[in-house]
């Protein structure tokens, strides 16, 4: 597991090392995780070690952003005044983004409805 | 003579140290995925809502600044970008899963990421938010790891957007089936795809718990929104104005 994790980590660091030397509009882990996954697809296989990691990382990955996301209080008063505006926005939003979605897939994949 | 420790002076050690504001981040999280899980995993009882609850209540409580306590939990905080990295792995899995469905998939990713991004800025312009709130609003789709990296290159608050991010989970766990069968969309793949690219981590287990093939979609279109996002959205925010 710990072998796994040392991998990822060192993905990470070469991601941010590009990022911060060329790439600065693209996050580091970003471009770490592109280079992870064309290697990946180059060794077609994912070393179990690694596996392990990924599935714990991404079976709790919510714990990893309560930090951040508790700083929503610093913004309460903004929030409140724009309640209303800020839910309608994500409603909207996410309602459009599902169904064009499932349209497109649907009309370029010309299935049945009922495959 | 050894005095015994008073309350206070434990409390002081206590506050002054990182492990509060890790006891307080772990021990919410653990209460919240426990309620979520006791409901049989409803999306409404998100643990990440739950212990953003707990975490922001118990600030207030012992009166500490969001300052002091973020000190101590950015160990945690470090590691989203090594779960950014591993999301490689899913990703991986969902690419070997595809049966020849590479074109359709882009292209529904690009249409529906641009959904995302015009529907919801140009909806809250219209009803007159904040500039912090439409900013916030572009990287809201996309996962919260990645949206809040790519919050910072855009210069727009990353807590703001991960917590729109995590609302935006919630909603789409909510509603998206209805969108579904108002639509008559019954194809598994299909339904999965557009879970996970609207509300990516929070979508993508709500698509594992109704079908094991929307899950693996759902957590391919996730990855794939990650990746376009971190790459496009630098750029489509230059032209928005906020």
């Amino acid at each position: 597991m710990i072998s796994g994790l040392v991998q990822i980590l060192l993905w990470q660091g070469l991601g941010e090392l590009i990022s911060h030397e060329w790439l600065k509009t693209i996050p580091g882990p970003v471009i770490g995780l592109v280079l992870l996954l064309v290697f990946l697809i180059w060794r077609d296989r994912v070393p179990d070690a690694m596996g392990l990691v990924a599935d714990g990382l991404s079976q709790h990955l919510g714990l990893l952003f309560v930090p951040a996301a508790t700083g929503v209080i610093l913004f309460l008063p903004q929030l409140r005044e724009h309640a209303l505006a800020v839910f309608t926005a994500l409603v909207v939003s996410v309602v459009a983004t599902v169904a064009v979605t499932v349209i497109v897939l649907r009309l370029l994949s010309g299935n049945t409805p009922h495959e | 003579m050894n005095k015994p420790l008073q309350i206070h002076e434990i409390w002081v050690y206590l506050s002054g140290s990182p492990l509060l504001a890790l006891i307080l981040t772990l021990s919410a999280y653990q209460i919240g995925f426990t309620i979520y899980q006791k409901s049989n995993r409803l999306p409404i009882a998100n643990p990440v809502a739950i212990a953003v609850i707990l975490v922001a209540s118990a600030l207030e409580i012992i009166d500490m600044p969001y300052s002091k306590y973020f000190q101590g939990a950015q160990f945690v905080h470090f590691l989203l970008g090594t779960a950014t990295v591993a999301l490689a792995i899913p990703i991986y899995r969902g690419i070997r899963g595809l049966k020849g469905r590479m074109i359709p998939l882009v292209i529904a990713l690009v249409c529906g990421a641009m959904t995302s991004i015009f529907s919801a800025v140009s909806v809250a312009r219209y009803m007159g938010a904040s500039n912090d709130i439409v900013g916030a609003l572009i990287a809201k789709s996309v996962t919260a790891p990645i949206a809040m990296g790519v919050a910072e290159r855009i210069h727009t608050s990353p807590t703001l957007t991960a917590v729109f991010a995590v609302i935006t989970g919630i909603f789409g766990a909510v509603f998206a089936r209805y969108v579904f069968d108002i639509l008559g969309m019954k194809v598994w793949w299909q339904r999965g795809f557009a879970i996970g690219l609207a509300a990516h981590g929070i979508g993508t287990s709500r698509a594992f718990s109704v079908h094991p093939e929307a899950g693996t979609y759902a957590s391919l279109a996730m990855g794939l929104h990650g990746i376009l996002g971190a790459v496009v959205i630098p750029f489509i925010a230059s032209y928005i104005p906020y």
